[in-house]
């Protein structure tokens, strides 16, 4: 009998280690974070909020959860936002998946199952039709800067003063195969590229920044159509690339550069390194806006939605140089508070 | 090799009735006996309605795929450059990867596995035996995702300092390729050995009788003897490796090898450059569907496709399989 009973447990140990074992794969591709529950360490103590501005928020009070989903830039920052929301008292599941700012549009718009978009570019048409079909008006929420950061191997030793636009549109594109074709002095060595995704908000905004310009209609088959492209929606593989190829070259936001200085390197572009101030004077030409969308109606219905928006928009710039990000100019967060109070009826 | 068969035990059945009294057996209920069949029935109707929901989702979206006016069969079959969001669709690149990394697999398993079948069939003391076989079955439950970063971080380095750094991408079909061969080395190994072992001893014996040695009797009796079991063993891993998926996704690269034309393909030795990067089928999927989708994509549909062919050649390598063991099976006894 006791045999039997320690067969049925080995079996049942056994089964359970299989099922982890089939679900690791499944989840690796896509960071999630699954944030529960943690008890409130801290005192909150009472920040006197900006004068005329959002009511305070006392995460201890919120409950209930709270689904969001969009892209990888975004993510690392609201990823720090929902644990600074944890850690000061929030009781209920935050969630956040980092699939791209495209697929993230898909499921708040066209599925409808999350509360909040992640986008690292604003709203398209299209996808302000989709959302309107299932009755969602999305609000926009201005929470950042990214500065796109270009960087390289550490071993490259033939670009010290960075790249201009029009090279690095060259760089990525079918029309060169070798470093050389683009600059003679440059080795003849086949450029390997590393570019984030085709449904990411990262590489819409190459193509229409860097690419385009150069290429006009054609800026995404010349793009594409380039040999040694890898494509991955998972920056790590992008930045592994990049640190193990002599002559390659890739693009992602800067967060993922700052946690991988010394691995990687950066370039300045047409002559300007990525900093807060090139950023906050918009001569660094590869800055682009990090937003949130929600919708009011989803705020009225999940009162913990509008009190993590709210909590979002008040601490954002304390956390968002850590991150790796630039802090959005005041008046652009003055006008995301402004659109929260409308939406919320204050 | 011979085992024991213990008697029979005698027929436990219902008593016997007097001779000439009428039983009517099939009047016999069991409700409990009804019950597991149902259960039982229940759980292989599970299995085939789940098989035959996944071949009717996959030929509903794989049509939806061909239906795009973008599409067209023709291109999808011959085309040698795959890059669905700008409308090239051949699906050669990701065939040929996925062939390639598959034969280089085979290059590694196939006689590694054979050869460990061999010892351990025909050579192995019982004792070894029955040491290596666990170690084996514990090389077959590593999760494959392990596998995948043991190519990225151990084999693609060492591949990387033999051959040289400048000739080996970080990302390469040979390094997924090789460890694809050692996760499908337990696989051919098990099958091999079973195969063997079901050879009578009786056949052995003969030919230790008329002189031969263990090498002759094991490579020139035993071996061909247990071809059918070999041949699907070698069926059975092909079609694992070509459908294995993390190894590749996370090692082999994320980005399919392109090119103009079929010209440029062939005249081109980057066809089957081991060292480069390059994308199969699996890893297509798994980087498609990577939690990035959308729905109404060409992108989305495309995985349908791909998918269907997947399916149709693991399929075709399984019925294959069954033909030849049917067919070369040698019956003893």
């Amino acid at each position: 009998m006791r045999q039997l009973s320690w067969l049925i447990a080995a079996v049942l140990a056994v089964l359970v280690l299989a099922a982890c074992g089939g679900a690791a794969p499944a989840a690796a591709p896509a960071a999630e974070a699954v944030v529960t529950e943690a008890p409130a360490e801290e005192a909150v103590e009472a920040p006197s909020p900006a004068e005329g501005e959002l009511p305070m928020v006392d995460p201890l009070t919120v409950t209930g959860d709270i689904v969001t989903a969009g892209s990888s830039t975004v993510y690392p920052l609201s990823e720090a936002m929902a644990e600074r929301f944890i850690n000061e008292g929030y009781s209920g599941n935050i969630t956040i998946d980092s699939i791209g700012s495209g697929a993230g549009f898909e499921r708040f718009c066209a599925s409808g199952e999350t509360d909040i978009s992640n986008a690292s570019r604003p709203i398209k048409e299209s996808e302000i039709e989709d959302c309107a079909a299932i009755g969602r008006a999305p609000i926009e929420i201005r929470v950042g800067t990214d500065a796109l950061a270009v960087v390289v191997n550490p071993e490259n030793d033939w670009l010290p003063e960075g790249v201009t636009m029009e090279q690095l549109a060259q760089i990525f594109s079918a029309d060169v195969v070798n470093w050389s074709d683009v600059h003679a002095t440059w080795p003849a060595e086949p450029i390997q590229r590393f570019s984030p995704g085709t449904d990411s908000g990262t590489y819409d905004f190459f193509i229409e920044a860097v690419v385009e310009p150069v290429f006009g209609e054609e800026a995404e088959t010349k793009f594409l159509d380039a040999a040694n492209l890898q494509l991955s929606e998972d920056d790590n593989v992008l930045v592994q690339g990049i640190a193990g190829s002599k002559y390659g070259i890739g693009y992602f936001g800067y967060a993922y550069y700052a946690e991988n200085e010394g691995v990687i390197d950066i370039l300045s572009i047409d002559g300007v390194d990525a900093t807060p101030e090139s950023v906050d004077a918009n001569s660094y030409p590869l800055a682009r806006p990090l937003f949130i969308y929600t919708d009011a109606g989803i705020m009225q219905s999940k009162p913990q939605v509008a009190a993590f928006v709210n909590f979002y928009l008040t601490y954002v710039n304390e956390e968002v140089e850590r991150v790796g990000y630039f802090p959005a100019s005041d008046e652009a967060l003055d006008g995301a508070r402004a659109a929260w109070l409308a939406a919320v009826g204050q | 090799m011979h085992r024991e068969i213990s008697a029979r035990s005698p027929q436990l059945g219902a008593p016997q009735r007097l001779a000439g009294a009428h039983i009517d057996l099939t009047r016999q209920r069991r409700p409990g006996e009804m019950v597991v069949q149902a259960f039982l029935y229940l759980c292989a109707a599970v299995s085939i309605f789940t098989t035959i929901g996944i071949v009717v989702v996959l030929v509903n979206t794989a049509v939806h795929f061909f239906a795009r006016p973008e599409v067209t069969f023709l291109d999808f079959l011959t085309g040698i450059s795959w890059q669905p969001r700008i409308n090239a669709f051949g699906i050669w690149p990701l065939l040929l990867m996925t062939l390639l990394i598959s034969f280089i697999g085979m290059l590694i398993a196939l006689p590694v596995g054979l050869m460990i079948a061999i010892y351990l069939s025909e050579y192995a003391p019982p004792k070894v035996r029955s040491a290596l076989k666990p170690i084996l079955e514990i090389l077959a439950g590593v999760p494959t995702v392990v596998y995948g970063y043991f190519a990225l971080t151990f084999m693609t380095p060492l591949l990387r300092s033999l051959i040289g750094a400048d000739v080996v991408q970080i990302y390469n079909v040979a390094s997924a390729g090789l460890v694809v061969g050692i996760l499908i080395l337990p696989l051919v190994t098990s099958m091999s050995e079973d195969a063997l072992r079901a050879v009578p001893m009786s056949l052995r014996e003969a030919a230790y009788g008329v002189g031969a040695t263990k090498l002759e009797t094991s490579v020139s009796i035993v071996l061909p003897a247990a071809l059918s079991g070999l041949a699907a063993a070698v069926i059975v891993a092909i079609s694992r490796a070509i459908g294995e998926t993390m190894v590749v996704a996370i090692a082999a690269g994320a980005g399919p090898r392109n090119f103009a034309s079929w010209g440029d393909a062939i005249n081109n030795m980057a066809l089957v450059n081991p060292f480069t990067a390059g994308e199969t089928m699996t890893g297509y999927m798994v980087r498609i569907s990577g939690g990035d989708i959308s729905y109404n994509s060409v992108d989305y549909d495309s995985l349908f496709a791909v998918g269907l062919v997947l399916f149709a050649m693991t399929l075709g390598l399984n019925i294959v399989s069954r033909r030849i063991v049917r067919r070369f099976r040698e019956v003893y006894e």
